[in-house]
């Protein structure tokens, strides 16, 4: 490793980086994000700021975009000290970024949101000056994308490209982009890559905001690793290896894989038949949807976000209604009953979005561990809660699990996100179940946390319950499957062996490409 | 640069509870100064004022037994909206179900009027609560199967009822006092009035119902798999809905017992107090309640203090008046400017404020 270490970046004068930050701090109550970080960009390099969840790196990004104003330390952009009070000031210096979660409006075109999301003088709209210099644009980089389409009519990706446009569009030297390939196919991310590339090129300057190593080795030219609000240091890509960046990253040694033992597929316990739902917008999400899950086995869905998972995933729990087709668990139709009796036939599920459909934030851990059971015996003693019995329940899944809480009196709320997820974990899984149904259970979760989760889905298989698993990470679909289903605008594609599945077939079928192999 | 810094507000994350018994009474005082501002501009001394408040809600036995009286319905009402807001259920229907339960109770005492006091109290409060009960599950119904806005189906129902009691005690309606001048019925027979708990005082027995009912509501919202299942549909309702609560049933049983309890509110004035069902039953202890429930911070036990303090301005204002002069309608605005300075107090607390230094 060449350079590692800032003394030396201040003395060397002749190097004017686009930003520079100077002990960087800015503390959340309770946390502190960023700890005195320095960093530097260059111009015309991809930078990628590599961290765990909760590592600091867009609370960094969005200091950067003027959007939290950091509580000591500077920041510098070209060469100046800067004082950005707010997104406004960022945009006209020449900084953009695109967050994870889209600023777009729906029934309008991407000429109208670009022309409406940026500054612009005057009392009219010009759109048609607009739409001149985002062609320009689209041809200068290469982007793909029909300026008169809704934002509605558009995938995941393609939105990602209109908030592309619409930092470039403000004439931007700096762009940021926070976990751009987390709603990506892979062949969507490799030509995000591509395009990052060419405007590298022609001189823009990139950090890229990632959790997954492999996109750092491909992408970057320098990455700084964050973790927890440290910076530990900034490296030329070229001069690491991986390995040594996830040390950096964790702060110690990772196994990439879990043990998974040989489990024997059991019967079939889940049978999924021809389902047809809506989605919320009204329009046919899924179109007759066949599955057999089995005891024993994890079935993973693959997928890009919003080809009809969350549908499926709804109508299994029960929470939205199956138009057509029926589901059957252990030769019983369970098909569009209501979430409690289909929690009570033992199918338990672990949304993607914990707090918001998975967990009372304002209840207590003690609370949140009996939440859908309140009405159960043992938790429940003639008309009232038996608090004395869920006082131990709770005291006992906080050991089991290994929750971390000062009390189980502890608002929910306050507890991090990989402790939320074990106390769903701990709910669910001490029940009597034969089906599980997951939704993204290691999202956005630290690696240690995302360990422990698989080891749990893993116990369960080992005990003969059947997994369907929703995930949008390919190595955990790998890791963990038996069987992995592609999932492609509300229909299942192909179900593969785990054994006889390849990342690149699966990743073509994933962006809808069917006939490649043959 | 601003040279002293900028100043933040930022979140806090729990509020010890001296901190908040501290806002309470910090919201108290700025309450008076401001109520004094007020009482200065109707030409009377505000000590003077508050001196005969305070005697006249509290100066001697009589006149705390009078508070107290006061204070029984909007303990009822308080809790009738206490239970519907946890839940988030925005029902403004206490003062409808309050008229509701009086029409209710005094349809069963015509009925029953032959029986005695101890079969025919019971019933009367039975049909109260019921028909009461009934008002408040027609919006938790509107709401749960057609999703009406309870708010709006709450405040029109109020305005059905009202125009309904006017017609039962017109001209022509039913219930009207024969040859009566006045919009009432006849008097109620002394065999329903409800007991008096104390000699040579009007506080009655609806005292006691109404604090068993704080303990009642503090029970269901605390220890029952119902109240659990309201709070979780209060705080997140999607959550409630993927874990398997029933939100429809929550919503109508809910809306049901705060109609319920607001009726007794209703009947507890009409034979505890009046003795006559008249339009001006209630002068607005259906929507102070929801005061009540406010200062209160929704807590059912917490409705009692909230509530005799309520009593307590509105029983104290009449010495006021006849000592100072002051208007009784400045008790309205009295009781608003304390809402709002305890509401404000409650926000406050969840901030602490910071002074931010640039390290340039």
């Amino acid at each position: 490793m060449a350079q590692n270490n800032n003394p030396e970046n201040k003395k060397n004068q002749q190097e004017t980086f686009v930003i520079e930050t100077f002990q960087l701090t800015k503390r959340f109550p309770l946390v502190l994000a960023n700890d005195k970080v320095d960093i530097n960009v260059r111009r015309g390099e991809i930078h990628c700021l590599l961290g765990e969840n909760g590592a600091g790196k867009t609370t960094l990004a969005e200091c950067l975009y003027g959007f939290y104003k950091p509580e000591e330390g500077e920041i510098h952009f070209n060469g100046e000290c800067c004082n950005l009070s707010s997104p406004n000031d960022a945009i006209h210096l020449g900084i953009g970024m695109v967050h994870q979660h889209f600023v777009l409006v729906e029934p309008l075109s991407v000429i109208e949101n670009i022309v409406m999301g940026t500054d612009h003088k005057g009392f009219l709209l010009d759109f048609a000056a607009t739409e001149k210099k985002l062609e320009s644009l689209c041809e200068l980089y290469d982007v793909k994308i029909n300026l008169h389409a809704k934002i509605w009519q558009l995938s995941v990706g393609e939105q990602q490209w209109v908030e592309i446009l619409k930092a470039l569009y403000t004439g931007v030297q700096l762009l940021i982009l926070d976990e751009p390939t987390a709603v990506l196919t892979p062949p969507e991310a490799d030509r995000l890559f591509s395009v990052l590339q060419r405007m590298k090129s022609e001189g823009l300057s990139i950090i890229f905001i990632t959790h997954r190593l492999k996109e750092v080795m491909q992408v970057s030219d320098r990455v700084t690793v964050l973790q927890k609000g440290k910076k530990i240091a900034t490296v030329n890509t070229k001069d690491v290896t991986t390995e040594e960046l996830a040390y950096m990253m964790v702060g110690r040694k990772v196994v990439f894989s879990v043990h998974k033992d040989e489990v024997k597929r059991g019967d079939s316990i889940l049978q999924i038949n021809e389902l047809v739902a809506k989605s919320d917008m009204g329009l046919e999400a899924l179109h007759g949807i066949n599955l057999i899950l089995h005891q024993g086995e994890i079935l993973s869905i693959a997928g890009v976000a919003g080809n009809g998972q969350k549908e499926l995933f709804e109508v299994l729990v029960g929470v939205r209604k199956a138009l057509a087709g029926d589901i059957t668990l252990e030769d019983k139709k369970i098909t569009n009953n209501s979430p409690r009796m289909i929690a009570n036939k033992g199918i338990s599920h672990i949304p993607d979005d914990r707090i918001g459909a998975g967990l009372i934030a304002d209840f207590s851990v003690e609370e949140n561990l009996i939440l859908g059971l309140e009405e159960n015996p043992p938790y429940r003693k003639g008309l009232f809660l038996d608090k004395k019995y869920i006082r131990k329940f709770a005291d006992e899944s906080i050991t089991q699990f290994d929750i971390i809480t000062p009390s189980m009196k502890q608002r929910t709320s306050y507890l991090s996100g990989g402790n939320l997820q074990k106390v769903i974990l701990a709910r669910e899984l001490r029940q009597s179940l034969k089906v599980l149904i997951a939704n993204q259970p290691s999202r956005g979760l630290d690696v240690g946390v995302i360990e422990y989760v698989h080891k749990q889905l893993l116990e369960m298989r080992r005990h003969g319950v059947g997994i369907l698993l929703f995930s949008e990470d390919l190595d955990e679909i790998f890791t963990l499957s038996d069987r992995i289903a592609v999932m492609f605008k509300g229909k299942i594609l192909k179900i593969y062996d785990a054994q006889e599945a390849d990342l690149e077939s699966i990743g073509l079928l994933m962006a809808g490409i069917v006939d490649k192999e043959t | 640069m601003n040279p002293f810094g900028k100043i933040n507000f930022e979140k806090r994350e729990d509020v010890s509870p001296i901190g908040r018994t501290l806002a309470i009474v910090i919201a108290l005082i700025a309450a008076m100064l401001v109520s004094a501002i007020l009482i200065k501009l109707a030409n009377a001394s505000p000590l003077d004022a508050f001196v005969n408040l305070i005697k006249g809600a509290f100066g001697n036995k009589r006149a705390v037994l009078e508070t107290l009286t006061k204070s029984t319905p909007l303990i009822l009402t308080g809790l009738a909206t206490v239970i519907a807001f946890r839940g988030k259920i925005w029902s403004i229907g206490q003062e409808g179900q309050f008229f509701l339960g009086a029409m209710g109770g005094y349809w069963a005492y015509r009925i029953f009027a032959g029986l005695p006091a101890a079969a025919l109290i019971p019933i009367i409060m039975l049909a109260a609560f019921l028909t009461g009960a009934m008002g408040g599950m027609v919006a938790g119904l509107l709401k749960a199967y057609f999703n009406v806005d309870v708010i709006i189906s709450t405040v029109m129902g109020n305005y059905i009822i009202d125009y309904f009691l006017s017609f039962m005690l017109s001209g022509v309606g039913p219930w009207r006092e024969a040859g009566s001048y006045y919009q009432q019925t006849a008097p109620i027979a002394a065999n329903a009035y409800y007991p008096i708990l104390f000699a040579n005082a009007r506080l009655h027995m609806g005292f006691l119902i109404a604090i068993a009912c704080s303990m009642i509501v503090y029970l269901i919202l605390n220890h029952t798999p119902f109240g659990y299942q309201l709070r979780a549909y209060g705080s997140n309702p999607r959550a409630a809905k993927f874990k398997g609560i029933n939100i429809n049933k929550i919503i109508i049983v809910t809306m049901f017992i705060s109609g319920g309890l607001a009726g007794l509110a209703g009947t507890g004035e009409l034979f505890g107090v009046q003795y006559r069902l008249r339009p001006d039953l209630s002068p607005g202890y259906g929507y102070t309640g929801i005061i009540v429930a406010m200062v209160a911070g929704l807590n059912p036990i917490g409705v009692i203090p909230a509530a005799i303090l309520f009593g307590a301005l509105i029983n104290g204002s009449a010495q006021m008046r006849i000592a100072t002069g002051v208007p009784t309608a400045l008790t309205s605005a009295i009781q608003a400017i304390v809402l709002l300075s305890l509401l404000s107090a409650q926000v406050l607390t969840r901030f602490r404020v910071r002074r931010v230094e640039h390290a340039e």
